[in-house]
């Protein structure tokens, strides 16, 4: 294998990953939980929400033990103990404005908490009550 | 595939003169199967933060296996070396029409299709750690993290190319190449075979690799994988707050 080809594959996979990286269109959160809760057919609650983030659902963790209690600020990541920047997102803008992401990280945090994926009214109900949250 | 092509595939295996003689030095298998293990396990616990350590720790792993194998691949034994096995398209185009004939070309050590597949296995691992290293160090964006999940998806699809290969090129060839990555041996002729295995390398690799996860799990801010402390940290907490 020759140079130039080594340069051309190591250009297409940064080329794919820019795009792949850029491909996603920003949002605002508010649209992202007016989308959970279409799927979910029902109003989000709030108080629901903060209660299912609080508890600790048969397993070791809840969302609070790396988020915080009060996820208007930095969180400590329960097993890393890295800082997790705040999940609000009237205290940090970068939160809840890429869907694709937004439904990876609850996938995966919700496999970790519960031991499974949660449902749209799950997810609506975290994101009205993390969007009530204001300075 | 046609009675002359399994006797042309047979021929060197059966041909006068060879025997069973070490071709992959041990730092080379030792290599192979850590690398296999670390980025199975790394695969398997990218999805979950209670793992994140042990996924960072196999992947920084990883990182230093790909780098001293560069270096064994400059220093090591003949068919170790990047000499010996990366060729050029027309090569790798030349060996693909052989195997397309019925007459597959031998060669003791990779072949040049493998050896594209190694390259590959070993670039994608180097942008896989870097990645990997730069988002859990919150260095560079969230491209990053995107890269790195496609690259290691990019890199998974040539470990299934790569075991198809060796699976295809086994049956092509008549030849065990899964075992040869184990024992290190081949039916060559005496004279094709490397003359030490530099097995002290190796053990010493194995040494470094289990100190470092070693390491990695001391300095675990829980003492390791268990999550004890910062649970009973967020028990506490909640306790505080009348919420449990």
């Amino acid at each position: 294998m020759n140079q130039s080809t080594i340069t051309r594959c190591v250009a297409a996979l940064l080329l794919g990953g820019a795009v792949l990286a850029t491909g996603a269109q920003a949002v605002a959160p508010a649209e992202i939980l007016a989308g959970y809760s279409a799927q979910a057919g029902a109003p989000p609650s709030p108080a629901r929400g903060q209660q299912l983030f609080n508890t600790r659902h048969g397993g070791e963790w809840s969302c609070a033990s790396c988020h915080g209690a009060a996820p208007t600020q930095a969180g400590k990541h329960a097993s890393t103990g890295k800082a997790i920047g705040a999940l609000a997102p009237a205290f940090n803008a970068e939160r809840f404005t890429d869907l694709a992401r937004t439904d990876k990280w609850f996938r995966r945090n919700c496999n970790d908490v519960m031991g499974r994926e949660c449902t749209y009214a799950e997810k609506a109900d975290v994101l009205s009550w993390l969007l009530a949250l204001k300075p | 595939m046609s009675e002359t092509s399994v006797f042309r595939a047979e021929a060197p295996a059966n041909a006068a003169g060879t025997r069973k003689v070490l071709v992959w030095d041990a730092p080379v298998r030792v290599f192979h199967w850590l690398l296999v293990a670390c980025f199975a396990g790394a695969y398997i616990t990218a999805e979950s933060e209670r793992w994140r350590l042990v996924h960072v720790t196999l992947g920084y792993t990883m990182g230093g296996l790909v780098a001293f194998r560069v270096l064994w691949g400059l220093a090591g034994t003949r068919y170790a070396r990047f000499s010996n096995f990366v060729r050029g398209p027309a090569a790798v185009a030349r060996y693909l029409r052989s195997i397309v004939r019925g007459e597959p070309e031998h060669h003791t050590g990779h072949n040049p299709a493998g050896a594209l597949a190694i390259l590959a296995l070993l670039g994608l691992a180097v942008a896989i750690t870097a990645s990997g290293w730069a988002t859990f160090n919150d260095v560079g964006g969230k491209w990053l993290e995107e890269f790195h999940e496609v690259a290691a998806n990019l890199m998974l699809a040539v470990v299934g190319a790569h075991i198809a290969g060796a699976v295809v090129s086994s049956w092509l060839h008549r030849e065990n190449l899964i075992g040869a990555m184990i024992d290190g041996r081949k039916q060559v002729r005496p004279e094709e075979g490397v003359r030490s295995a530099w097995r002290t390398v190796a053990a010493l690799m194995l040494v470094v690799v289990l100190g470092f996860w070693w390491m990695q799990w001391q300095a675990a801010p829980a003492g390791g994988a268990a999550s004890d402390r910062p649970v009973a940290a967020a028990k506490a907490k909640n306790h505080d707050r009348g919420h449990d």
